[in-house]
């Protein structure tokens, strides 16, 4: 690809300022393609504040739309503002801007603090300024007593907490997570939205991605659903909710005693089926998919079940979206 | 005035110039690769160095170039003797009578340069006829056999420099200067050839161009290859300023690298080197350029296949077509010198020619040096009666082979300045590219 030399990318420092009166994000019209695959069709809308969710199946075009937002990459038409401020042309708004990739990969060689520290001067912080700001941020998640061990060590979920505690740094208004819920266990997905959801009563603006409709229902009210590059609907999670009571929900469970789990799991009343596919894995069936995933914790914790992982199948995601696009 | 002096651009500047390139050098150390490639690098030179040290271990034969060390006829008098004497040295009843026979070692190496005022700028006049074969007093002599070459002067050499055919005429008037020191002259030949052919072909080509090509070429590829690199433009930073900091993190590991390297070989072949005192501190100009064109090289390489790496996943390909190029250029430059122009469109050709100029500082006898040994060889040669192996004195051919002109048709401290500016022109123009694409470049991944 020949290079667009039209990006400026001063080196801006913590003393950037946002634009107050321009939306924190804004789409306007924008499309990505890749050759002929429309990765985006005219997505248009703007936010400021709270936090929202951007759910979608895997492919719909979320993480192209943090890209687009992240200027990684360059949109084929229309405009991406941030603080009213092309990103794809000036890397200054990052100033304001904290962003979780989706990405596993990082820095494994270096310890929590230590890595936080190196890209918080990327700020134009002193290395003081920035190790008191990383060790600030790495308590804000939670990390505060593992900070000095290397990262490589952590689990999945310790991972994502150093990779939003690298967002934190220098207290952004926007902050972008792609997918930071993916692969972790229970207690971390539990941590990880407490904080997101406190980022939110900050005041802080936040994007946060998933394919999952109840994990985002934890977090927020507010969602902005992609389908197929397109934008299907945004607004409160409570008229989906509606929609989705409809149907019954699945949740899978993977853990080592799958039938005492069943046991203890019965007793819940919303429960309406229970059944265990193959060894290791508990599936659970309900209509109040909410009222079951706030129990689970408490009892998987007070009965000490060695539990792996939680997921809740797409299905019922699935069924919103072919509602939405006028299916059955 | 200090939060002023904090705020100031360049304070800004160094908080992530510095960050950037203390994490590039961070993560290089982590790396097996990086000491697995500086550690070949130092062992190959370290062995080469080997092979110096054994020559300069090692006696070199003395050769009895003007052969007048043997009795011809077997009266115990070596031929040099009955010469200077006057006698027949192929009559066994002619010897000089009442005088020792001279221990034959006598008559080899007995004659050696006096050439310390010679030079290419203008007809010089040099040599003296250490063993008298020249001078010598007797019917058979004539004062016009002691002046061959017709300068009215007895027994000396007449240089002349052509500055049209750039051939150095050597008229000798016969006997003089016909027999040098061979073990003064290889050593010394040796130790400059090695000091030549490891700085140019070792240190300035093979590594100025493999350690970029093994630490440079993933600068910015292998952040976008493990996704790690999000980390770091998602930080209000322009990509062209990472660019130049993960070159400096890049640098911060390699030109110390370089520094110890040529130190340490300066000290090597500085003790074992031929000299009078115990260490050759003259050497140590040759040694200074030698680090200073690797350094500038492994810049342009290092900013080059950087680039190449921000071009295309596979960049290292381009950067081994690259490494092609420079070493047909290298060969070029090492054997036609600076009479060869297409040098000029490389980067290593700038980069041997600061040791050229290095080597013309150091060294401003070379030229002559190296002439004087291939000129003794063909006397020996047009003397030889036995068929006896003859040719250039020991060492001078691979002088010969390592050593070139810059050519700039300046002096050499300029010769050094210019070539220097120019490595540091393509190293900015590389990073001007690279940055260039790196900016236009989708991280899509």
């Amino acid at each position: 690809m020949m290079p667009d030399l039209s990006q400026v990318g001063e080196a801006e420092t913590k003393e950037w300022v946002p634009d107050n009166t321009a939306p924190v994000v804004m789409f306007d019209n924008v499309s990505k393609q890749y050759g002929r695959i429309n990765a985006l069709t005219s997505i248009s809308f703007a936010l400021s504040g709270g936090v929202t969710g951007v759910l979608g199946m895997n492919g719909a075009g979320k993480s192209t739309l943090f890209k687009l937002m992240m200027g990684k990459i360059k949109p084929s038409a229309g405009e991406v503002k941030l603080f009213g401020q092309n990103p794809w042309k000036n890397t200054a708004p990052y100033a304001r801007v904290g962003f979780v990739p989706e990405h596993e990969k990082m820095h494994d060689w270096m310890t929590a603090l230590d890595f936080i520290t190196t890209f918080a001067r990327l700020h134009g912080l002193t290395r003081d300024e920035a190790e008191k700001e990383a060790t600030r941020v790495l308590n804000f998640v939670g990390l505060g007593d593992v900070m000095l061990k290397q990262i490589g060590r952590f689990s999945k979920g310790m991972r994502q907490r150093v990779k939003i505690a690298h967002a934190l740094v220098n207290d952004p208004e926007l902050i972008i997570l792609d997918e930071p819920l993916q692969g972790c266990d229970p207690l971390a997905r539990t941590s990880i939205m407490n904080v997101i959801r406190e980022l939110g009563r900050m005041g802080r603006t936040v994007l946060v991605s998933s394919h999952i409709l109840h994990e985002i229902e934890r977090i927020t009210e507010q969602i902005v659903i992609l389908h197929n590059g397109r934008l299907l609907a945004l607004g409160n999670s409570h008229a989906i909710r509606e929609m989705l009571d409809q149907h019954p929900h699945k949740i899978s469970i993977t853990c080592e005693d799958p039938k005492a789990l069943a046991k203890d799991v019965i007793d819940i009343e919303e429960v309406r089926g229970l059944s265990i596919p193959y060894a290791n894995n508990l599936i659970i069936e309900t209509q109040h998919f909410g009222v079951v995933h706030a129990k689970l914790p408490g009892i998987i914790v007070d009965n000490s079940h060695k539990v792996s992982q939680i997921d809740s199948p797409d299905d019922d995601l699935q069924s919103i979206l072919r509602y939405l696009t006028g299916g059955s | 005035m200090m939060s002023e002096k904090m705020n100031s651009v360049w304070s800004k500047l160094d908080r992530k110039a510095t960050a950037i390139a203390e994490f590039t050098m961070r993560q290089y150390r982590t790396r097996i690769s990086t000491w697995v490639v500086l550690g070949v690098g130092l062992g190959s030179m370290l062995l080469v160095a080997l092979f110096y040290a054994d020559a300069m271990n090692t006696q070199i034969e003395a050769i009895d170039n003007d052969q007048d060390s043997y009795d011809w006829d077997g009266d115990g008098y070596p031929t040099g003797q009955e010469v200077i004497h006057g006698t027949d040295p192929y009559n066994s009843n002619s010897y000089p009578i009442g005088i020792e026979p001279d221990p034959r070692e006598k008559w080899i190496n007995e004659d050696d340069f006096n050439w310390d005022n010679a030079s290419f700028a203008q007809i010089s006049k040099v040599g003296y006829d250490d063993d008298g074969d020249c001078r010598r007093e007797g019917q058979l002599v004539s004062q016009s056999q002691k002046d061959n070459n017709g300068d009215s002067i007895p027994c000396n050499i007449v240089l002349i420099y052509s500055n049209y055919s750039q051939v150095l005429i050597i008229s000798s008037d016969g006997n003089v200067d016909e027999d040098p020191d061979d073990e003064k002259y290889a050593k010394e030949a040796l130790h400059r050839a090695f000091i030549l052919g490891v700085g140019k072909m070792g240190i300035v080509y093979l590594l100025g161009i493999f350690l970029p090509l093994f630490l440079a070429t993933g600068l910015i590829r292998d952040e976008m290859t493990n996704g790690t690199m999000h980390f770091m433009i998602a930080k209000p930073i322009a990509r062209g300023e990472i660019l130049v900091y993960r070159m400096l993190g890049y640098l911060g590991i390699v030109w110390p690298f370089l520094i110890g390297l040529c130190l340490l070989m300066s000290l090597l072949t500085g003790f074992m080197g031929p000299s009078e005192s115990f260490f050759r501190l003259s050497d140590l100009a040759i040694w200074f350029t030698i680090c200073i064109a690797a350094m500038l090289v492994t810049l342009v390489y290092g900013a080059i296949f950087s680039t190449f790496g921000i071009l295309w996943k596979q960049g290292v390909v381009l950067a081994i077509i690259l490494a092609a190029w420079e070493l047909g250029m290298a060969f070029v430059s090492v054997l036609a010198g600076g009479d060869s122009a297409i040098q000029k469109f490389s980067v290593i050709g700038w980069g041997l020619m600061i040791v050229d100029a290095g080597a013309a500082m150091t060294w401003p006898d070379m030229a002559m040096f190296i002439e004087m040994g291939e000129w003794v060889g063909k006397q020996s040669c047009d003397r030889s009666t036995l068929g006896d192996e003859c040719g250039p004195l020991i060492g001078n051919e691979p002088l010969r082979f390592f050593s070139s002109g810059h050519g700039l048709g300046v002096t050499n401290w300029v010769a050094a300045l210019i070539a220097s500016l120019v490595l540091i022109f393509q190293a900015a123009a590389a990073w001007f590219i690279g940055q260039s694409l790196f900016k236009g470049k989708e991280m899509d991944d």
